[in-house]
């Protein structure tokens, strides 16, 4: 192998090592129990790969190999109503989200009208500001709108971060497609059949890279759902997990909790990753 | 089939005039090329033409209805664009289905049209293809099948064969130009390159900064060009230019004196124009010969072409048998044939 390759091998398991340590290191935590957790030298594989911490989180008392029961942990409300509010939350942003941008980015990337730069220049300008920077005017909004603790109001406030993010994406991908407008103009196709059947079936890759950014961001939303709703009936799981910190330590249910966490992001990902496949930025007729 | 009349059309942007008041007349049935560089206002002028921009003022009329706020559609005329534009998505059968789904057809008859058009522009193999798969050639030929399954009342063509390599650009050029004339159907083709608007229109209208410069045969605009620019835009290689002095009936430039034969030049300055093919090389001494120092030497096998600097940094250019010989540096003259110049004021305007 030449150096040049041996270099690259070795970077590559660098790479590796340094995403995957992390959740490997937390997912091999969330199957042992307490006194397996603070051993040194830590084991790589946990000895008793027991699912006591999955039942706890859950809510449920898991009878231990020795006879001694793993009690629920007293978070397990907490995270079983996390769960269910940060499927419906992220869900609802990212279909408000699609449906909302795609017409707007594509209206910002082929049409001229009045007033276009300054909407822009508003959209772009919102995306500059840091969403924890809003979060303060945000919280004293919703004091008085009392929308603190609920769930319409953290989606709006994920919405106010992902719509003008997801549109200047958006507006970049669609300047680039061919300008199939005029042709269906010619043949007399409408404007709205022109977006819905000739240039969405084009911009999938698109809409579906907008859907996946939409979904992380309001999924993985920590510091407006910490302040917001945490400990409410309305919080969701990044906040309810933080729950862990405080009390009686276990890491174990910790490491339990946020392997839940991720996996329906990745299994978002996943699914629409086959849309993501050609992303038809160039000109495909050339 | 259509004639269509443009009426003191005039485009704007913001401040920008892209169109000046253009009255142009397309006679039914012909093929009329619109010919200008870049930003002279052909390509603002045919989307006009189709609807798909409006004029901020003036009036466009088919067959002498006013068409002028009227969507693309209703007008009835087929596109090809320079990028042989086509729905990536769908087949070249559904691409050209797709140009009938708004007419009242039948499904016969709209199968019977599609097999027409497919037969016509040799493209049965490929109905089931997408545009992808296909070469620049290929793309270009399934739009303008696209177009002419319609029956448009116009085709417009927006420097189709731009995009396409030389030798395929010859082929596809004839064959436009048979095609349109077995349909009949008026087709108004926007270019850049002047020899395909000499080979390919009936007429040529020559377009500069928004404006109209002449309109004519090939023949009319390459022989009676009325000014300057026109002039020097057609002609391969293009004509050469020689400014001088009018005095008393001569013009004069240097040791050049030629006799205006009553053209009506006031006195003063202005400018003689020679094609390359109507000048006679000499040696640097000859009387009546502008003095010049040869650039480059072109070959075309055919002929060959002499690049030769007259001093003021302005380039002469001469056609020659293929078999001159002579090398970068050598001084030479350049004799205008009398018979075959061309006179131009100083506004540009050639004075006949």
């Amino acid at each position: 192998m030449t150096k040049r390759g041996s270099n690259f091998t070795i970077a590559m398991a660098i790479l590796i090592v340094w995403s995957l340590l992390p959740i490997l290191w937390f997912v091999r935590m969330s199957f042992m129990n307490h006194a397996e957790i603070t051993q040194f030298p830590p084991h790589i594989i946990p000895e008793s790969f027991n699912l006591s911490s999955f039942a706890n989180i859950f809510g449920f008392n898991y009878k231990l190999g020795d006879g001694s029961i793993s009690s629920a942990s007293g978070q397990a409300g907490q995270i079983v109503r996390g769960l269910q509010n940060s499927v419906i939350v992220s869900v609802v942003v990212t279909l408000i989200t699609i449906v909302i941008v795609v017409p707007l980015a594509y209206v910002f990337s082929r049409l001229d009208f009045r007033f276009k730069n300054l909407l822009l220049n508003c959209v772009l300008l919102a995306v500059a500001i840091p969403p924890v920077s809003t979060l303060i005017p945000f919280y004293t909004m919703y004091v008085q709108l009392g929308l603190v603790g609920t769930l319409p109001g953290l989606i709006i406030i994920d919405l106010t971060t992902t719509v003008p993010f997801v549109t200047w994406m958006l507006i970049g991908y669609f300047r680039n497609l061919p300008p199939i407008e005029r042709l269906a103009r010619i043949d007399g196709f409408s404007r709205l059949h022109t977006l819905l059947f000739l240039i969405l079936p084009l911009a999938r890759s698109g809409v579906a890279v907008a859907a996946i950014i939409a979904f992380l961001f309001a999924w993985n939303e920590f510091t407006f759902a910490l302040v917001l709703v945490n400990g409410t009936p309305a919080t969701t799981l990044p906040a309810a997990i933080s729950g862990f910190l405080g009390q009686d330590p276990n890491p174990s249910q910790l490491a339990a909790c946020i392997l839940i966490t991720i996996i329906p992001p990745a299994l978002v990902a996943f699914f629409l990753q086959r849309h993501l496949g050609e992303m038809n930025l160039a000109d495909p007729v050339r | 089939m259509a004639k269509i009349e443009l009426r003191q059309i005039r485009k704007t942007y913001d401040r920008y005039v892209a169109v000046e008041s253009l009255d142009l007349e397309i006679v039914d049935g012909e093929f009329l090329v619109m010919l200008g560089p870049s930003g002279c206002g052909k390509t603002t002028t045919l989307n006009m033409i189709a609807g798909l921009d409006y004029p901020s003022q003036g009036q466009i009329l088919f067959d002498g209805r006013d068409v002028t706020a009227e969507p693309p559609h209703g007008r009835n005329v087929a596109m090809v664009f320079q990028s042989s534009l086509l729905y990536p998505h769908l087949t070249v059968r559904r691409n050209i289905e797709a140009s009938l789904r708004h007419t009242n057809l039948s499904k016969a008859e709209r199968a019977q049209r599609i097999a027409d058009a497919a037969r016509m522009l040799e493209l049965d193999a490929m109905l089931d293809k997408l545009p992808s798969q296909m070469s620049g050639g290929q793309r270009q030929r399934a739009a303008t099948a696209k177009a002419i399954v319609r029956e448009p009342a116009c085709f417009l063509l927006d420097e189709p064969l731009s995009a396409l390599d030389a030798a395929l650009r010859l082929s596809l050029r004839s064959e436009l130009v048979n095609l349109q004339k077995r349909l009949g159907t008026t087709a108004v083709f926007v270019t850049h390159d002047q020899v395909e608007a000499m080979t390919m229109g009936d007429r040529i209208a020559v377009m500069s900064r928004g404006n109209l410069e002449q309109i004519g045969t090939p023949d009319e605009i390459y022989n009676q060009p009325a000014s300057l620019f026109v002039a020097t835009f057609l002609g391969s290689p293009p004509m050469n230019i020689i400014a001088g002095e009018v005095e008393t009936g001569m013009f004069n430039a240097g040791r050049v004196a030629i006799d205006l034969a009553g053209r009506a030049l006031p006195n003063g300055p202005a400018s003689l124009g020679v094609r390359p093919q109507h000048v006679t090389v000499t040696p640097a001494d000859a009387p009546g010969a502008i003095p010049v120092t040869v650039y480059a030497l072109e070959h075309l096998g055919r002929e060959s072409v002499i690049i030769a600097d007259d001093g003021t940094g302005n380039k002469l250019r001469a056609l020659v048998d293929p078999g001159f010989h002579a090398r970068i540096g050598d001084r030479l003259g350049i004799i205008p044939s009398a018979a075959s110049c061309f006179f131009f004021a100083p506004d540009g305007k050639r004075i006949p």
